[in-house]
C-alpha cells in the first residue's frame, strides 16, 4: 500500500511506513542536523557503516535498532518547536508500529540474533552512551536517514 | 462566572479531498466568543512519553469547528484526540475520540474497451483498494491498490458488449483502518465499434 | 606578519547541487568584494575525523567545485567547506549541510522510446546512468540505486486530447485495444516513492498507431 514498504527479513516479514517516516525525516532534517555539532563521530556508522554488516543478521539489528530509537532516542528528542515535535512524533509512533511487528518475529523465532548484530548493537549503544544523552537523542535522530537508507 | 464550559459535543473525523479533519458541534455561550484547541496523543505518547498530548498549533484557541490533523495522524497506530472549549481563562473539560474512516466518492467510466475509475481525493495517507468484476462473474473478482488518485486510473481493458461492475473502500494506514466498500457502480462497453468510432461518426 | 587575517566577509550559500550523482558544490562569493577572491575546498565524511583537502580547487576563482569524485560512495555522507582568500586577508571556513547523495540528489528524466502497430503503442523506458569517472568504468543505471524505482507514464489521444496514466515498475509497457490510424503522444517521469524523488517529465513522444488494413 502507499508509502508502505514491505521487509522480508527471511521467515520475518514487516511492514514499515518508509514514506510518511521519509517525508517526516526529510521535514525535520536540517533543523536536528544543525543542533549535533560534532562531524567526528557517529553513533550508527562508527566505526563501521552499517552496510558493510553482512545480511543474516539484518532482521536482528533492524529489531534492536527500531528499540533503540523507540526506548531511548526519541523521549530526548524534545525541542522548543512544536513543529518538530509534532513531526518527531509521527516518525516516533510508525517506529513503534513497526517496533510492535519485529517484536512479534523476535518471539515466534523469525528473528533470530547471531553474534554479530550482537557486536553491533553494543557498538552504537557504547557511542551512545559516550555523549551527554540529549546530544546523543539528537545525533541519532540526525541520523535517522543513515537507517533508513541501509534499510532499504 | 466560574463554571465549568461545555465539553465540545459530536466529534468526529472527516476524510476528503485527500485530508482529513476533526470536527465538532460548536459550543453556544450567548454573547461571547467561544474558541477552541485540539491535541493528539498517539501510542508512542501514550505508552513511552508518559501519557504526553501534542497540541496542534493550528488548531490552539481557534474559534472554528474543524481542524486539519492530517500530517499528525500519520503511523499505524491508534490515536487519541481531544479537543476542549476554551473562553477567556475557563476552559471546558476535554472531549476525547479513537480515529475511524468513511468509504470513497467513485465515478465509473468506459472509454472504449478500457475501464478507468475516478476516486475522491482524501488525503495523503489515504489509500484505495478498487475491485472490479465482470457482471455475473462475481467470484472472478479483480483487485487493485491504488495510491495516487490525482488523475483517471486504468483499471483494466474490456471485452465488448459485457458489463463491468466497480467498488471501492479506503484505508489508512495511519490508523490502520479500511472503511466500508463504496456503493458499486456499473458500466457497458459498446458493442464490437468502439466508443471513439462512434464519437468520429457522430461529429465527422 | 603573514598571518593571514580572517576578516574577510564569508562566501555565501554553499551547498551541493546534485543531479544523477554528480555532485559538485556551489557557493556565492562574499558580499562586497568584487573581483580577485580566490577559494579553497575541502570535505569530510561525516562520523570521521579528517578534513581533506580538494586540491584541484585550492586557490580557484570559480564558485563551484566538483566532489563527485570524493562523494561517490552513497553509504556515506558529507560536508564540504569553502574559505575566501583576498588581498592577504581571508574569511572563515563556511561548510555545507550534511549532504547524503541518496537523498539529496535530483534524477533526470528517462529516454522514452515508442513502436506502434495498428491497435497497441509499446514504450520502453531507460533511467539515466549514476554518475561515473570515466567513460571506460563500468555503468550503474539508478535502477540498480533505487529499488523502488517507477515510471508514472503518460498517454495522451491526440485525436480526443484524452490522457490515461500507467505508474509502472518495470521499464516497459504495450497499451492495448487503441484506435487505428490515431496519433498519441507519450510522456514519461521516474518516480522513487522513498526516498521521494522525482523527476521532470521527458519530452513528448508522438507515434501514429497504423491504419486499418
Amino acid at each position: 500500500t502507499a508509502g508502505n514498504r514491505t521487509f522480508h527479513f527471511g521467515p520475518c516479514r514487516v511492514s514499515i511506513s518508509m514514506t510518511e517516516i521519509r517525508s517526516g525525516f526529510t521535514a525535520i532534517k536540517a533543523n536536528i542536523q544543525a543542533r549535533d555539532p560534532i562531524r567526528t563521530l557517529s553513533i550508527l556508522s562508527y566505526p563501521h557503516s552499517l552496510h558493510k554488516g553482512k545480511s543474516l543478521d539484518r532482521c536482528c539489528i533492524t529489531h534492536h535498532l527500531f528499540n533503540f530509537y523507540v526506548d531511548k532516542v526519541f523521549k530526548h528528542c524534545k525541542t522548543e518547536d512544536h513543529y518538530i515535535n509534532r513531526k518527531i512524533s509521527s516518525i516516533a509512533n510508525s517506529f513503534l508500529s513497526t517496533k510492535k511487528s519485529l517484536q512479534q518475529c523476535h518471539e515466534q523465532n523469525r528473528c533470530l540474533c547471531g553474534q554479530e548484530s550482537t557486536e553491533k548493537y553494543n557498538q552504537i549503544l557504547a557511542n551512545y552512551e559516550g555523549l551527554d544523552v540529549t546530544s546523543a537523542a539528537m545525533k541519532s535522530l540526525g541520523e535517522l536517514d543513515i537507517l533508513l537508507d541501509w534499510l532499504e | 462566572e466560574d463554571a465549568l464550559l461545555p465539553v465540545p459535543q459530536n466529534i468526529s473525523i472527516l476524510s476528503t479531498n485527500m485530508k482529513h479533519f476533526l470536527t465538532w458541534s460548536p459550543v453556544i455561550v450567548q454573547g461571547e466568543t467561544v474558541r477552541y484547541s485540539v491535541e493528539f496523543q498517539g501510542e508512542y505518547e501514550r505508552d513511552y512519553a508518559n501519557e504526553s498530548w501534542i497540541p496542534i498549533c493550528e488548531c490552539s484557541l481557534i474559534t472554528v469547528t474543524v481542524c486539519n490533523i492530517t500530517e499528525d495522524i500519520s503511523a499505524t497506530v491508534a490515536y487519541n484526540l481531544r479537543v476542549r472549549t476554551e473562553l477567556g481563562a475557563r476552559r471546558s473539560e476535554w472531549g476525547t475520540l479513537k480515529a475511524s474512516l468513511t468509504p470513497p466518492l467513485m465515478k465509473v467510466t468506459a472509454d472504449g474497451y478500457h475501464l478507468l475509475v475516478e476516486l475522491e481525493d482524501m488525503g495523503p495517507a489515504v489509500q484505495f483498494c478498487v475491485v472490479y468484476w465482470k457482471k455475473g462473474q462475481e467470484s472472478w473478482m479483480q483487485q487493485k491498490v491504488v495510491k495516487d488518485v490525482s488523475s483517471v486510473v486504468h483499471l483494466d481493458s474490456m471485452e465488448a458488449g459485457a458489463d463491468y461492475c466497480v467498488k471501492a473502500q479506503t484505508y489508512v494506514e495511519a490508523i490502520n483502518r479500511s472503511s466500508s466498500f463504496s456503493q458499486t457502480q456499473c458500466v457497458r462497453v459498446q458493442g464490437d465499434m468502439s466508443m471513439w468510432m462512434v464519437t468520429a461518426l457522430i461529429s465527422s | 606578519s603573514g598571518q593571514l587575517y580572517c576578516s574577510l566577509p564569508n562566501p555565501r550559500n554553499v551547498h551541493f547541487e546534485s543531479i544523477n550523482m554528480k555532485n559538485v558544490l556551489h557557493w556565492s562569493a562574499p558580499e562586497s568584494t568584487g573581483e580577485g577572491v580566490l577559494y579553497k575546498v575541502k570535505y569530510s565524511v561525516y562520523g570521521v575525523g579528517k578534513w581533506i583537502r580538494k586540491p584541484e580547487c585550492g586557490n580557484i576563482n570559480r564558485t563551484w567545485c566538483d566532489l563527485s569524485n570524493e562523494t561517490s560512495d552513497y553509504e556515506e555522507q558529507y560536508y564540504a567547506s569553502v574559505k575566501a582568500f583576498l588581498n592577504g586577508m581571508c574569511s572563515e571556513w563556511v561548510e555545507t549541510t550534511r549532504f547524503n547523495p541518496l537523498t539529496d540528489t535530483r534524477i533526470d528524466p528517462p529516454i522514452v522510446s515508442v513502436s506502434s502497430t495498428e491497435k497497441s503503442i509499446s514504450i520502453i523506458l531507460t533511467a539515466p546512468e549514476k554518475w561515473k569517472r570515466s567513460p571506460e568504468e563500468e555503468s550503474v543505471s539508478l535502477c540498480q540505486v533505487y529499488p523502488g524505482l517507477q515510471y508514472n507514464v503518460s498517454v495522451l489521444n491526440k485525436q480526443t486530447k484524452k490522457r490515461w496514466w500507467f505508474s509502472i515498475s518495470n521499464n516497459t509497457l504495450v497499451v492495448p485495444r487503441l484506435e487505428p490510424g490515431t496519433v498519441y503522444c507519450v510522456s514519461a517521469q521516474i518516480h522513487v516513492t522513498t526516498p521521494l524523488l522525482l523527476s521532470g517529465f521527458s519530452k513528448e513522444h508522438c507515434i501514429a498507431t497504423l491504419k486499418d488494413k
